[in-house]
């Protein structure tokens, strides 16, 4: 009866308002980059959103992983809070979003296996998803080969893209066939279910989803490109024809050669001259990735502008979180191998200017 | 039997040498649900050489009873019910495993055989699979292996991946080609020229294209390959039905053995398993655990028997202000515990929460009658449910609760068939005692809606009983499910009646000032809740997002009672459509045969078992929605731990 519009939005509306307001400030930034130590990074989370999830474990056995981990529950619960009350039609992309850390757990399990650890090293690095996942992820590191770990997934929707991808797995021994092609099937469901949402759905969620498309999509191409010198048709086949800003025609000028620079210069016309980034890969790569994720944010920032009841605030809300999470996971392991602040602080997924 | 029976909690203190007898005991007894102690040791206790450590015990017996039940697997014989070995219920590890090791060994060879086959076969299969869709194209595969200047490659591909390897070949030459396809993949023929290769293999390879390599054995066309690689496999699975010949005489051979050595395993496992959860002192052992308080006293005698130096102490629990998960043994008198296991299927009642089975008893089959009212359907599901239920057929055994339930429910179908006059879809046969619901359609909505109301309200109700027995008096006085609640859906259940009849049984002021009232408290609940109970802050984060989101849940509260309440329409809805399938089913038995000859009847009869089949199922599925996501909603948390008393003979006992 209430599916769209003001009738289906107006409760998650105020809930997700609510808890967008509870997202870390940049007062609160400043504070957390600028902590001494780890010891007093998790002093000042404690006084956050975060506090209730860190204040369950006893200080001797917060190490890093577990305080990581912890910060994760707490976005886990604030998913299944706010898928809860979406409504229906809205339920399959906002879930299937979330399912983004799915995909990294099932990534990690197999990295697991690849590396012989042993359960309790790979539930380590697991994202705590609860009931939303059905992932057998124990039984896959303890399966003791990727082949067997792939067959325990039979039934699930990973099933037939890794078994595609098995063949060159077997006669490779790398991983790296087996990830694209989550990665890919992944986006590309994402993309379906998108566009499977009402026209005013739609818009706002090819707004902050899309913008986010484009970042992995660009940042595919630039990377097969530079780090691993791939081909113009392997980079065509590894990435995606379709995003909000970024169109075939801009993936395929990379593959074919252009001046990365120029083709993202053209696509975000506001950043900074970015061919010095391009200079150091290994440094300004990750860089110039938050240069553009920042993007993301101000679209997801937009999103809360204008008419509220679509499924763009929930979306944004969460894209919002999950890169606050990457931030305090960097920021967490910065911290704790006791690195300068000018050494992280580029690298740090944050808006530049949040009021 | 409206809550889970009283436990105890009993801590025993057990000298070292009466270890065995007091385990053998506890287990014998089948009351005693166990805690882990093993932490409660003060001291680092020496093991004296030769024994080991009881969790590293327990772990052997796992491990070899793993290794049977792996066994009996591979000879699909059952595991059957041994019963535990006389006097301590354990067994030498060092007298069992060599037996099972040497049975083990000769099955090995054997499933070592048949699954290289199987691999074989499975190979082939594959290979066969790709290839079977192009039998009748008689293709000819050699001009893969040796080409002159073109290049080819024949495979299978994701569909997902075909325009993007089409667009990843644009700057050269190629000619592309789907051979066959399924819901997901396509086998295709790429070709290009042979100075291509490179790019072609590369663009293959990234899209995810497995080219399809025949083994040299098999060559020429698509067909010949096909029949083929059909006939190999018909030899290995003869080879395989050989093997499987072996195993069955293995089966006979050793099935009985098999099993004793199972129950054997099994209870040294279980013992050692609970004593590796002991704590453990010096001279003495503590041991902690539940048992119901109505058998404290024959435990305590019983375990007094085989030690005369135990220590028992044993503390009744109270439902009141419980920080802990006690295990919960539901009892209900044998005509409700049926229901026992659909109320299991939402959730284990919490050791201080009231057991719903009683109410799910009575309302789920009272709710399938009202929509599935006809006395023909209603005693041929109690038929067919006695006949489930009385375990008299052996192959639906498992089904016998169920069985019950639909007995249950086909009674309540008849009471409802007399009242709605409704026998086998004939309405002009019996007068109805009541209505019947397709001439009285907005009067059977009216009173399913009062049904709900009624319902709900009991919901309410036992919500509050709980909250009162748990001593919570901020979820009693305040949650959308307690006093408040309850206050606010009944004010305006008056404030409808009072727009819909202008009688309301109370005057309006009084209704209006109930409802704004109550739900101002549902408005800030969560924070009268903190007040009451002393918990703070009062309100997490600032107070105007708190009361912006409070002023939406509300809203979503009115919009819950609403559609609660209506959902109950679909009791009447069904009792109509019950009586419009029937019509449609003599309408088509009409046509079929307007004299009302053979076909009629033959219809009539498809008909009806359609409908039993059909919307019986369909009415058992609202049935069991208007309980669980309307009824149950209301009170029942669930969590509660399940009561798993050490037993040698486990999953008989509740």
């Amino acid at each position: 009866m209430f599916k769209t519009g003001v009738w289906g939005y107006a409760g998650i509306h105020a809930r997700v308002r609510a808890k967008y307001s509870y997202l870390i400030t940049s007062q609160e930034w400043s504070e957390l980059i600028g902590a001494a130590d780890f010891t007093a990074l998790i002093g000042l989370l404690r006084r956050t959103v975060y506090g209730p999830y860190l204040m369950q474990l006893d200080e001797g056995v917060l190490t890093p992983r577990r305080s990581v981990y912890q910060i994760e529950k707490q976005m886990a619960d604030t998913f299944n809070l706010i898928v809860r009350s979406t409504p229906s039609s809205a339920r399959p992309l906002l879930t299937k979003f979330f399912l983004n850390f799915e995909v990294h757990n099932l990534k990690a399990a197999l990295r697991a296996v690849q590396a012989r650890a042993s359960w309790d090293q790979a539930q380590r690095v697991l994202f705590p998803l609860g009931a939303v996942s059905t992932l057998p992820a124990q039984a896959m590191v303890e399966s003791g080969s990727v082949a067997s770990a792939v067959e325990l997934l039979r039934g699930t929707p990973y099933y037939n893209t890794l078994s595609y991808a098995m063949e060159r797995y077997t006669s490779e021994q790398s991983l790296f066939p087996l990830e694209v092609a989550l990665d890919l099937n992944y986006w590309r469901e994402i993309w379906t279910d998108l566009n499977g949402l009402p026209k005013p759905d739609r818009l706002q969620a090819l707004r902050t989803v899309g913008s986010l498309l484009d970042v992995n999509n660009l940042m595919w191409a630039i990377r097969y490109k530079i780090y691993y010198h791939l081909s113009e048709e392997e980079l065509i086949n590894y990435t995606l024809p379709f995003g909000y800003r970024v169109r075939d025609a801009d993936i395929r000028a990379l593959a074919a050669g252009n001046d990365i620079a120029g083709v993202i210069l053209r696509l975000y016309p506001s950043l900074p001259d970015i061919s010095t980034l391009l200079l150091e890969p290994r440094k300004g790569l990750p860089e110039l990735e938050v240069q553009l994720l920042r993007h993301v944010m101000e679209q997801c920032r937009k999103a809360f502008i204008g008419f509220p009841f679509h499924i763009g605030i929930p979306l944004a809300y969460l894209v919002l979180k999950k890169m606050e999470i990457q931030a305090l996971t960097a920021l967490v392991e910065a911290k704790s191998s006791r690195s300068p602040v000018e050494e992280f602080e580029a690298y740090l997924p944050l808006e530049s200017k949040r009021k | 039997m409206f809550y889970p029976q009283e436990m105890s909690q009993v801590q025993l203190i057990i000298p070292a040498r009466d270890l065995m007898a007091v385990t053998r005991e506890l287990a014998d007894q089948g009351v005693f649900h166990q805690i882990d102690g093993s932490n409660l040791a003060l001291e680092p206790v020496k093991i004296p050489r030769p024994h080991k450590p009881w969790p590293e015990v327990a772990a052997a017996y796992a491990s070899l009873e793993r290794r049977i039940l792996g066994i009996l697997q591979t000879l699909t014989i059952e595991q059957g019910l041994t019963p535990a070995p006389e006097g301590t219920g354990i067994v030498e590890l060092d007298q069992v495993q060599p037996l099972v090791e040497q049975i083990d060994q000769q099955v090995k060879r054997v499933r070592e055989q048949i699954s290289e086959e199987q691999k074989q076969l499975d190979e082939l299969q594959g290979l066969y699979h790709q290839l079977e869709p192009l039998a009748d194209k008689d293709l000819d595969l050699e001009t893969l292996r040796a080409t002159g200047y073109i290049y080819s490659i024949l495979g299978v591909i994701p569909h997902a991946n075909v325009d993007r390897l089409r667009t990843s070949l644009e700057r050269i030459p190629f000619v592309f080609e789907t051979l066959h396809q399924d819901e997901e993949t396509a086998i295709v023929w790429l070709s290009g020229l042979k100075r291509d290769r490179e790019i072609l293999d590369r663009a293959a390879r990234s899209a995810y294209l497995n080219p399809l390599v025949l083994p040299e054995a098999y060559s020429g066309t698509s067909t010949a390959v096909v029949r083929a690689l059909g006939k190999k496999m018909e030899d290995i699975r003869q080879q395989m039905a050989e093997q499987g010949k072996v195993l069955t005489g293995i089966r006979e051979e050793r099935g009985d053995q098999l099993q004793t050595l199972l129950g054997q395993v099994r209870s040294s496992r279980i013992l050692t398993e609970a004593m590796s959860r002991f704590g453990r002192f010096r001279y003495t052992y503590l041991i902690s655990g539940w048992v119901p308080a109505n058998r404290v006293t024959e435990f305590e005698q019983g375990l007094k028997g085989v030690s005369k130096n135990i220590l028992v102490e044993s503390l009744a629990i109270q439902r009141a202000h419980l920080h802990e998960n006690i295990p919960v043994v539901l009892h209900n008198a044998g005509l409700f515990r049926p229901f026992q296991t659909l109320v299991t299927t939402y959730g284990q009642p919490r050791y201080e929460e009231m057991d719903p089975t009683f109410l799910m008893a009575v309302s789920f089959p009272l709710l399938f009658g009202a929509m599935f009212g006809d006395i023909g359907h209603g005693l041929l599901l109690a038929l067919l449910g006695v006949l489930l239920g009385s375990r008299s057929v052996r192959a639906l055994r498992s089904m016998a609760n169920f069985g019950w339930i639909i007995a249950y429910c086909g009674v309540f179908s008849v009471i409802f068939g007399f009242l709605y006059g409704n026998i086998f879809g004939f309405e002009n046969i019996l007068k109805p005692l009541f209505i019947r619901p397709m001439n009285s359609i907005l009067e059977s909505m009216i009173l399913a809606i009062g049904v709900g109301i009624v319902l709900l309200s009991i919901g309410y109700l036992v919500f509050i009983v709980n909250a009162l027995m748990a001593r919570e008096w901020g979820k009693l006085l305040f949650d959308h499910h307690g006093v408040a609640g309850l206050v606010l859906y009944w004010s305006l259940i008056g404030l409808a009646v009072e727009v819909a009849t202008k009688h309301a049984p109370v005057p309006l002021v009084i209704l209006g000032i109930a409802a704004l009232i109550s739900g101002l408290l549902l408005t800030f609940s969560e924070l009268l809740d903190r007040l009451v109970e002393g918990h703070r802050p009062l309100v997490d984060g600032d107070l105007p997002s708190y009361a912006a989101a409070s002023f939406f849940e509300l809203f979503e509260v009115l919009i819950g009672l609403l559609s609660n309440s209506i959902s109950y329409v679909r009791v009447a809805a069904f009792a109509i459509a019950h009586a419009g399938l029937s019509a449609v089913v003599f309408i088509l038995a009409t046509l079929i045969s307007p004299s009302h000859g053979f076909g009629y009847w033959a219809v009539v009869v498809l008909g009806n078992l359609f409908i039993i089949g059909f919307e019986g199922m369909i009415v058992g599925i609202q049935s069991m929605r208007l309980e669980f996501y309307e009824l149950f909603s209301k009170f029942f948390k669930g969590g509660g731990m399940r009561y798993e008393p050490l037993t040698l003979q486990p999953k008989i006992q509740e």
